[in-house]
């Protein structure tokens, strides 16, 4: 085994690992700084795919600012209401999970049935890039390729997502505002 | 096999390095604060009380490690690492002088952005981990505060970015002297490529770029956790904020990386906006001041020189100005910084596609 194939390995099962975590304990707080883990082996899972700006962005948004944001909900809501939580004891089969279990049971079977149908080496679109020279190298700037991207071929997506950003954020300013005087 | 040994001591080097300068800047923090307030400071530990922090980190080490009975155990202990480490982290990508650079990253300046936002992580453990009272209202105190100054000086510098086109921080130093690859012009219209000096520098490659350094330079002071930005351990409020049951090798473990910080934010100031590992001196005519001052032992010089200035100055504005009031804090942040630097950014924009 080369060094990337035994760090894909480390770090695929970090995130696992540290995922499962998250899901099954009771320790709200520590399964968010767990989720911390995670998204960092998830971004080294990135970095080897030859996706640094990605897993950096990752980083970026994920740890500098959603999970910091999740934290900050979590100490504004204060230790009594998390110890509540905390004790709700739950089976780990019952009724009110079956669409939990539907949902992912269905997500596995569309998972494996692409992993057994797939022949992953020999995909017909990177064959055809490869004989066409379109293709990232390890050493290439992806930044300017991400640019040119989302101002080209992806204008009008990115456009949608920023217009849906903004009506996010003007909503959330019209709900934290005061109520007006009566 | 080589190769992986000079990562080692590189690593090594680097944390050397900063330990190094964390026990320098507490000494000088000392000396300048009784400077500013008419003091002597420390004068008895050595000559001159120079070893006043050796013997403050031999206290530190004896220390009982405490760890408060109602505390989360795992989540206080980690703390102070994952701080230190986030800040550490950041040195990675920092050039000292021409060709010399812990890792060449073609996205070292977006890398360092994101690494040191990890530090705000590290900071809400510690605040939860502590479970007190004092250390959670200066965690969040924190955390609101570099977040929100995340914002203006990221746009500070992606308005230096989008001058130089690159995020590689080699490229953006190589820029900024003698050794430039392309035109360097100052504020536009004076050819400076072959003179360099300070008139390469990136703050007079265009005027907009002064104002986006100064707003970098307040806002890397807000993330430091610096004065007047140093709500989240404002020791009339909060005793000593997210670190207050932090004891021992712990604490000096916080301290470290605060100094740590402070050092790393003046370097990428410098990198960016104040030429990096390039001489202020030009060529005039024949005396080619430039020339002869520029090379890899003469950069780590330069570039010395230049952050540990910073990092006076910001010495200078902590003993100097009261601490902010949290809701003045965000109004600069929100009403002031942020706007100018969307305009800095709008400016650079319009700069690189009509003038350069």
């Amino acid at each position: 085994m080369s060094l990337v194939q035994i760090l894909f390995y480390v770090m695929s099962f970090i995130a696992l690992g540290s995922a499962l975590f998250v899901a099954a304990t009771k320790n709200l707080v520590r399964s968010i700084f767990m989720f911390f883990v995670t998204l960092f082996a998830l971004a080294g899972l990135y970095v080897l795919a030859l996706a640094d700006f990605v897993a950096i962005t990752q980083i970026v948004i994920y740890v500098g600012g959603i999970l910091v944001l999740i934290l900050f909900a979590f100490m504004l809501s204060g230790k009594e209401t998390l110890n509540i939580i905390a004790q709700q004891r739950s089976k780990f089969i019952s009724i009110n999970k079956v669409a939990a279990f539907l949902l992912a049971g269905l997500f596995l079977l569309i998972l494996l049935n692409t992993f057994f149908k797939v022949d992953a080496d020999h995909l017909a679109w990177i064959t055809g890039s490869v004989r066409f020279n379109n293709v990232i190298t390890p050493t290439a700037a992806m930044t300017e390729n991400i640019g040119v991207n989302l101002m080209t071929k992806y204008l009008l997506p990115f456009e949608a997502i920023s217009i849906l950003l903004m009506v996010a954020l003007i909503g959330a300013a019209h709900l934290s505002r005061k109520g007006e005087k009566q | 096999m080589n190769f992986y040994f000079t990562y080692f001591f590189i690593a090594v080097g680097l944390f050397g390095f900063s330990a190094l300068f964390a026990l320098f800047g507490v000494y000088a923090e000392r000396k300048v604060s009784a400077f500013i307030q008419d003091r002597l400071g420390p004068t008895e530990t050595g000559k001159f009380g120079t070893l006043q922090t050796f013997a403050d980190i031999l206290k530190m080490l004896q220390k009982e490690l405490i760890i408060p009975a109602a505390a989360d155990k795992l989540l206080f202990i980690m703390a102070p690492a994952i701080i230190f480490i986030a800040v550490y982290l950041g040195f990675a990508a920092l050039p000292w002088g021409p060709g010399l650079v812990p890792t060449k990253l073609n996205l070292g300046l977006y890398y360092i952005f994101a690494i040191i936002s990890i530090e705000t992580l590290g900071i809400l453990m510690a605040g939860w981990g502590s479970n007190n009272k004092y250390s959670i209202l200066g965690a969040m105190r924190s955390a609101a505060q570099i977040i929100s100054y995340e914002i203006p000086a990221g746009f500070a510098l992606v308005s230096v970015v989008m001058i130089a086109q690159t995020l590689n921080l080699q490229d953006i130093a190589a820029q900024q002297g003698i050794l430039s690859p392309e035109k360097v012009k100052f504020a536009g219209f004076w050819d400076v490529s072959s003179t360099g000096g300070i008139f390469a520098w990136n703050i007079f490659r265009a005027p907009h770029l002064l104002i986006a350094f100064i707003i970098y330079f307040i806002a890397s002071l807000a993330e430091s956790n610096r004065a007047p930005f140093d709500i989240p351990e404002a020791e009339s409020e909060l005793v000593a904020g997210f670190h207050t049951e932090y004891t021992g090798l712990r604490f000096a473990l916080v301290f470290l990386a605060e100094y740590s910080m402070m050092f790393l934010v003046s370097m990428v100031g410098v990198i960016l906006f104040l030429g990096a590992w390039n001489t202020p001196l030009p060529n005039i005519g024949s005396v080619q001041l430039a020339n002869w001052t520029t090379g890899a032992a003469w950069g780590v010089l330069w570039i010395a020189v230049k952050t540990l200035t910073l990092v006076g100055i910001q010495m200078w504005i902590r003993w100097t100005l009261p601490r902010f009031r949290v809701d003045q804090l965000m109004a600069l942040c929100w009403k002031v910084l942020t706007p100018l630097a969307f305009a800095c950014m709008l400016i650079s924009g319009i700069w690189r596609i009509g003038l350069m």
